[in-house]
Parts: C-alpha cells; sequence; structure tokens
C-alpha cells in the first residue's frame, strides 16, 4: 500500500511537471528549419488531404516546416483559440470559419494578412473576388481565403423522372420549388414515403436564402459599415423565407430533417425527400454514395426578386500577432503556398471546396473532374454570377454563433405551428439582445 | 439512530496540548494531497466562477463588473426558464425510472441460479460503455429513416416519429436512453447492497412463513435502505449535470426542449463567449443542487435504516 501511494505521488508530481513544461506551439528544429503550428478543422478525408497537402509543402522547400493539428470542429477550435490566442503557445495559423471571423478581428490578437501584401506587392487580384472580399474588411485583408463553400440546391433525378418532371430543369423560384415539390411527394394513406423538399435547420441556409434576395441580416449594410445595432432579417425578405418553410411544411411536402448535415444527407440518399439544400463541399460525396443520379441547380428565390447569388460559407486561415517575425513570415510562406493554382486544383478536387484561385480550374486534373462530375461545375458558376454586395458579402458580427442558434430555434418553432413573422420577430429580438450586450466587450 | 457513535470516548481536550498540536499538523499532512487536489481543481474553479458571475467576462477572463446583472438578465430570461423546465423534467424522467429498473433488475438477479453471472454481467455492462458511444448508437437507433425505431412503428402500422426532431419527444427520447445508460451503476450498487443483507433475516422469514411481497416490505427494503438512499442522492446530482447524450442526440433542441440547463452552461460561455451569464447559471445551478442535497438528507435520512 505505502509502496502504491508513493508512486502515486511520483506520478503526481511528473504530471505537474509535465503540465507546466509543454514545449512552447512553434520554435526551431534541429536542423534550423522554422516550425509553425496550423491548427484546422478538417476532419475524416480531408484532413488527409490537408495532410498531405502540408507534406508536400515541406518537402518543396528547405526553410520552413508546418505541423499541422486537427482540432475538431469549427466551432471547437475557434473555442480553442480564445484561451491560447495571445500566448506564445498561439498556433501561427489557424482555419476559422467564417461566422468566427468579427470575433477574429476583434480579438486584437491576429495579424492582417495585408501587411505581408503590401510588402511584397503581391497580387491579390488573382484570388475569386466573391471569396476574399468576404475577409476584407475597409479594403484591409485580414485573413487568406483558403475553403470556401455555397448552398446549393441538390436534387434526385430518378424521382424528378418518376413525378413527370424534367430531371434537367430545377425549380428556380419559389413558386416552381412548391409546385416540383407538391408533385414529388407521395402519400400512402396517412403516411408519406416521399417528401419534395428539405432545409436542415442551421443558419447557414437562412442567411443564404435571405442574401440571394438582396436582404440585409442586420442594420448599417450587415454591419460593414458600422458596427450593427439591429437584426434586420425579420424584414419582408426573411419572412418570405420562413413563410416558404411554415406553408410547405404545413401541406405535408416539407421534411424537417433536425440539424445534423449526416442525418439530412442520409435521409436524401435513401429517398426520404427529393430535394435538399446542400452545401457545394459535400456534393461530391453525395454523388459517390447516391444510388440514383443526383442533380444540383442554384439557390432558389422568390418569384418576383432578381436573384442576387451567394455568401460564401467556408473557413479561412489566420495568422497570429504575438509570434516571432520569422515564424511570420512562414506562416505567410505557407499560405501564399496553398493559394496557388496547382495547390487549389488539387484541393477541389479532393475536398469539393472552392478554388479561391480561379486559375485552378484551368488545371488538367479539374478539367477531368469535371467531366465526370459535372454537378462542381453548377457550384463553381452559382458563385461566378454572384452580384458583389454587402448583402452577397454578409453580415459582419461577433455574436455569429448565437445569432444562428436564434435562428435554427425560429426554424423549429415553425413546424410546432408558430406564425412565421412571429418566429422571426422573436429571433430578431433576441438577437438585438445579444447585440447589444455584444457591444460592450473588451 | 447512532447509539454506537455516542458511546465512543470523546477525546480530552486539555490533556497533552502538545502531542495535541502535533496531532493536528500530522493530520492535516495526511489531507494534504486531497486539499491540494480539490483546492486546484474543485475549490479555486468554484470560487473562480461564482467571482467571474458578477462580471461581463469572455474566454480570456473578465472585463467589467456588472454586480447582479448577470442574474437579473438570466432569471428574466425565457430561455433560462425553459432551460429550467427541461432540466427538472429530465431528473423526473430519469431518476426514479433509472432506480425502479435497477431495483427490479437486481431483485432478480439476487436468486444464486447456475448462469446467473451471466445476467449480472448483461444488466451492468452499460457502466462499461461511455456516453459517447452509447449516444450515438442511440442516435442511430431514433434516426427516423434508418433507425429500428421507425422500423418497428412502421411494422405495427404507426406513423414513424422524428423521436430527436419532435419538441414533444426529444426530451423522453434523450431520458430514455440516458435510464439506459444509467442503470449498469445503479444496478451494481443495489445488487452489492442487497448481497450485503444477512441472509439469517430471510432464513427467519421463510420459518415464520411470510409472502415474499412482505418480505420485500420488512426486510429487503429496510435493509436495504442506505444503499438507495445513496442511489438515490447520487442519480439526482448526475442527472442535474448530465450533458454529453444531450451534446451528441440533440444539441439542445429542437425549440431548445432538451437545453437543459448544463448545456445552456455550455453553450454560453464555449459557443456564445458569454462567460459571465455562464458563470451565473452556474452558480444558480450549484446551489439548487446544494439545497435538494441537504434536503434529501434532512427529509430522506430519517428513513433510512442504518445497522
Amino acid at each position: 500500500m505505502k509502496r502504491l501511494l508513493a508512486g502515486l505521488s511520483v506520478l503526481f508530481v511528473l504530471f505537474l511537471t509535465a503540465c507546466s513544461s509543454t514545449d512552447s506551439a512553434s520554435g526551431t528544429t534541429e536542423d534550423g528549419k522554422t516550425e509553425i503550428i496550423f491548427w484546422h478543422a478538417m476532419g475524416g478525408e480531408l484532413e488527409a488531404s490537408v495532410n498531405a497537402i502540408v507534406d508536400e509543402y515541406n518537402s518543396s522547400q528547405d526553410k520552413y516546416t508546418v505541423k499541422p493539428v486537427y482540432q475538431g470542429s469549427y466551432e471547437e477550435s475557434l473555442t480553442k483559440l480564445n484561451t491560447v490566442a495571445g500566448t506564445a503557445d498561439a498556433p501561427a495559423v489557424t482555419q476559422i470559419f467564417e461566422a468566427g471571423t468579427k470575433q477574429m478581428i476583434d480579438s486584437g490578437n491576429i495579424q492582417p494578412v495585408q501587411k505581408f501584401i503590401d510588402e511584397e506587392n503581391y497580387d491579390t487580384s488573382q484570388w475569386e473576388e466573391n471569396i476574399s472580399s468576404y475577409y476584407q474588411v475597409d479594403g484591409e485583408q485580414y485573413s487568406m481565403p483558403f475553403n470556401s463553400s455555397t448552398p446549393v440546391l441538390a436534387y434526385n433525378k430518378d424521382a424528378f423522372e418518376e413525378a413527370g418532371l424534367d430531371p434537367e430543369q430545377a425549380p428556380r423560384t419559389y413558386s416552381e420549388l412548391k409546385e416540383a415539390a407538391e408533385k414529388l411527394t407521395i402519400k400512402e394513406g396517412d403516411k408519406t414515403s416521399q417528401y419534395g423538399l428539405s432545409i436542415l435547420n442551421y443558419g447557414w441556409f437562412f442567411e443564404e436564402l435571405l442574401a440571394t434576395q438582396g436582404g440585409m441580416f442586420v442594420d448599417n449594410e450587415n454591419g460593414r459599415e458600422g458596427e450593427a445595432t439591429k437584426a434586420s432579417f425579420n424584414d419582408e425578405k426573411g419572412q418570405k423565407v420562413f413563410e416558404l418553410i411554415s406553408d410547405m411544411y404545413e401541406e405535408g411536402t416539407f421534411y424537417n430533417s433536425g440539424q445534423n448535415w449526416d442525418d439530412m444527407r442520409a435521409s436524401f440518399q435513401t429517398g426520404t425527400m427529393a430535394m435538399m439544400l446542400d452545401s457545394s463541399a459535400g456534393i461530391k460525396g453525395l454523388v459517390d454514395n447516391a444510388d440514383f443520379e443526383v442533380g444540383v441547380a442554384y439557390l432558389p428565390h422568390p418569384d418576383d426578386v432578381d436573384p442576387q447569388g451567394v455568401i460564401i460559407g467556408g473557413a479561412s486561415l489566420w495568422m497570429a500577432k504575438d509570434i516571432e517575425e520569422n515564424q511570420q513570415q512562414a506562416a505567410w510562406d505557407f499560405m501564399k503556398y496553398l493559394s496557388t493554382a496547382e495547390v487549389q486544383a488539387k484541393w477541389h478536387v479532393e475536398s469539393g471546396y472552392f478554388a479561391i484561385n480561379p486559375a485552378a480550374y484551368e488545371e488538367d486534373i479539374v478539367k477531368q473532374e469535371w467531366e465526370k462530375y459535372p454537378q462542381l461545375k453548377v457550384t463553381v458558376d452559382q458563385l461566378h454570377d454572384t452580384v458583389p454586395s454587402t448583402a452577397t458579402q454578409g453580415a459582419l458580427i461577433s455574436i455569429f454563433p448565437e445569432a444562428r442558434q436564434q435562428i435554427v430555434t425560429g426554424m423549429e418553432s415553425l413546424y410546432q405551428g408558430e406564425d412565421p413573422k412571429a418566429a422571426l420577430d422573436k429571433a430578431a429580438a433576441e438577437v438585438d439582445t445579444v447585440l447589444e450586450k455584444g457591444s460592450r466587450s473588451r | 439512530m447512532n447509539d454506537a457513535r455516542d458511546l465512543q470516548p470523546v477525546p480530552s481536550q486539555k490533556s497533552l496540548p502538545k502531542r495535541n498540536l502535533f496531532a493536528f499538523l500530522e493530520g492535516w499532512l495526511y489531507l494534504l494531497p486531497s486539499i491540494i487536489l480539490f483546492g486546484v481543481f474543485v475549490f479555486y474553479p468554484m470560487f473562480r466562477t461564482i467571482y467571474l458571475s458578477f462580471f461581463l467576462a469572455d474566454q480570456m477572463g473578465p472585463f467589467e463588473f456588472v454586480g447582479l446583472e448577470n442574474y437579473q438578465y438570466i432569471l428574466s430570461s425565457d430561455s433560462f426558464q425553459s432551460s429550467v423546465k427541461a432540466t427538472i423534467l429530465f431528473v423526473l424522467y430519469t431518476v426514479p425510472a433509472g432506480i425502479l429498473l435497477a431495483l427490479f433488475l437486481a431483485l432478480l438477479t439476487n436468486e444464486k441460479i447456475k448462469g446467473i453471472g451471466i445476467f449480472r454481467t448483461l444488466f451492468s455492462s452499460t457502466m462499461g460503455m461511455s456516453v459517447a458511444a452509447s449516444s450515438v448508437i442511440w442516435m442511430f437507433m431514433y434516426n427516423p429513416s434508418i433507425g429500428v425505431f421507425s422500423r418497428i412503428a412502421e411494422w405495427l402500422g404507426f406513423p414513424a416519429i422524428q423521436w430527436l426532431q419532435d419538441p414533444d419527444y426529444a426530451l423522453l427520447a434523450v431520458s430514455l436512453s440516458t435510464v439506459w445508460m444509467n442503470a449498469g451503476f445503479a444496478y451494481l450498487i443495489i445488487l452489492g447492497g442487497l448481497q450485503n443483507i444477512d441472509t439469517h433475516l430471510y432464513e427467519n422469514a421463510k420459518v415464520a412463513g411470510v409472502s415474499y411481497l412482505y418480505q420485500l416490505r420488512r426486510i429487503t427494503l429496510p435493509m436495504l435502505s442506505p444503499t438507495l438512499f445513496f442511489i438515490v442522492t447520487v442519480s439526482f446530482i448526475n442527472a442535474f449535470q448530465t450533458f454529453g447524450q444531450i451534446d451528441i442526440l440533440t444539441k439542445g433542441g429542437p425549440v431548445e426542449s432538451t437545453n437543459v440547463i448544463v448545456y445552456s452552461i455550455y453553450k454560453d460561455a464555449f459557443i456564445n463567449n458569454d462567460v459571465g451569464s455562464a458563470s451565473a447559471q452556474a452558480v444558480i445551478l450549484f446551489f439548487c443542487v446544494l439545497l435538494l442535497t441537504a434536503l434529501q438528507f434532512k427529509l430522506g435520512e430519517r428513513k433510512v435504516h442504518y445497522q
């Protein structure tokens, strides 16, 4: 017993010392290379592609070494970063999702990449403008776009044919969408074996459906002309989105697929619904896994508006501020490597995310892939057709995660028979409170 | 109630002050490791939480003293009220059902029959499963398209229920999986208690020729009461602190119907970056659990029969 106790206390002391001496996150390796840490949120197959790209970078030059570390979902990695940001343990490069943009800028712990762009006269016009503008505030480029996606309408072509619809002609307006959904819905007695449409209960889809009408999520031009103070998504445009969901749900043509992406895709693949909104980054997996033909089309819009296009989703790479100069140089060099046409082409093909560098679309591997998956091209075209404006640039608020939860709660209450306007107003009121509270942050 | 304790001699305070001081210090020395551990991992975080609840704070720390504003904000918000409701319902759904189920299984397997070990292993096996793994299994079972529950409903001719997407059922669904997850632990403890009961009592009962139910009421339950009291208290505290299955199965939705207080704390602190509000909720939860446990000891322990 005494021995055991002694052993345990030795272990405890060891544990304490281990805690205090975690080696600093970045440093210099023995062979004189500068080593930096790269936090990312790409799990599963995507992690393998990220690791392959980083390996290629490490062997392509002999000055820097990049160590990729998977940090869980976007939300989780942002949370983890918040606890180390501003210390010497902060990773030199971190991948942060679009909704975390304002939080990162406000944190004061990041180095805008504009500094390096200016120093080198780096040509940013080679980037996709619609993508880089999301991460631009007051003309300053804060972060380096990396993986970008947009929402699309995915549909089951076989089901379209069975319902007597033209599988090459996907619905574009809300009334076309409702009509198609009605034809696609198959009822057996009081049971529905196939629904028309499903939209994931996820705030991002609402933001997109709003932006394509030119609608603003918050005031002050989506928070890009000044600090946002009030929610503005509960206007006529926002109501149209909620009314669409509410109407279709009441008619029995809309399927509530919850909050989980995988559940929604599983339901689509098993034929529970014939149409759904999905991220362009999920299209390739969908085409591979479905035993029917998958069609991809632009995001639908109300009948009387000109579609404005879409906001980009996805993530960008941020550089830490309080790290050594040579590490920042390493980070910048790595970022530049990632945005080359070659790497972007590979990334686009493997992940289904957009190439942030349009020159990538001229690379052979992309052309071959597009022949195999013509659906991928639709998602790229939709981005190119987007009209740049503060609506399609997306909202810039630090309380995005919470705002999204409020939208989700609003969407869910629609299935309980809540009035669309009331549900939106409630969400807007909550967001107003949080915005007010958020404005008092440091 | 505790005659044995009262009879123990009380050491006199006046005799040998020097030795007393030494014994006092020695005692502290023995306690030191656990005091350090508790201090670092329990007491410091607790006082820090109370401190933070009076500030506007994010994950970097506090930045503005606001007094009781966090508490006012929480107590007046609809969201917190629905959290309180969800928490109370969750506790009511899981604690009695879980303990009754475990008691029933333990009584069944308290017999000496050939092969009983297999059943004992089966019934306690959920103890060896992590919350995350079990939640994922239940998530598949609840899935409306491919889950076993909708298959059964289909087979019986009922419409398939979206267990986790329907606010009327989501909390029940999470509770059901929680009862299953916790049953193993409660079962093991109760079985241990049953095995500890003196067999002479049962032999006497047999001689007296009393019925099984009478025996259960007059011998088994009273003798088991310390164990039951322990498991009730621990189950209550566990139920109030449930997090894993909610995070995996519903993320607090739909329409906040499963947004129990602990999950709401997590969301505020780690997603909404509002540590002040999260701390205030944690403090409120702490005092509620403290009060409830104190009440249990005051009221419940009277009925407990210590041998």
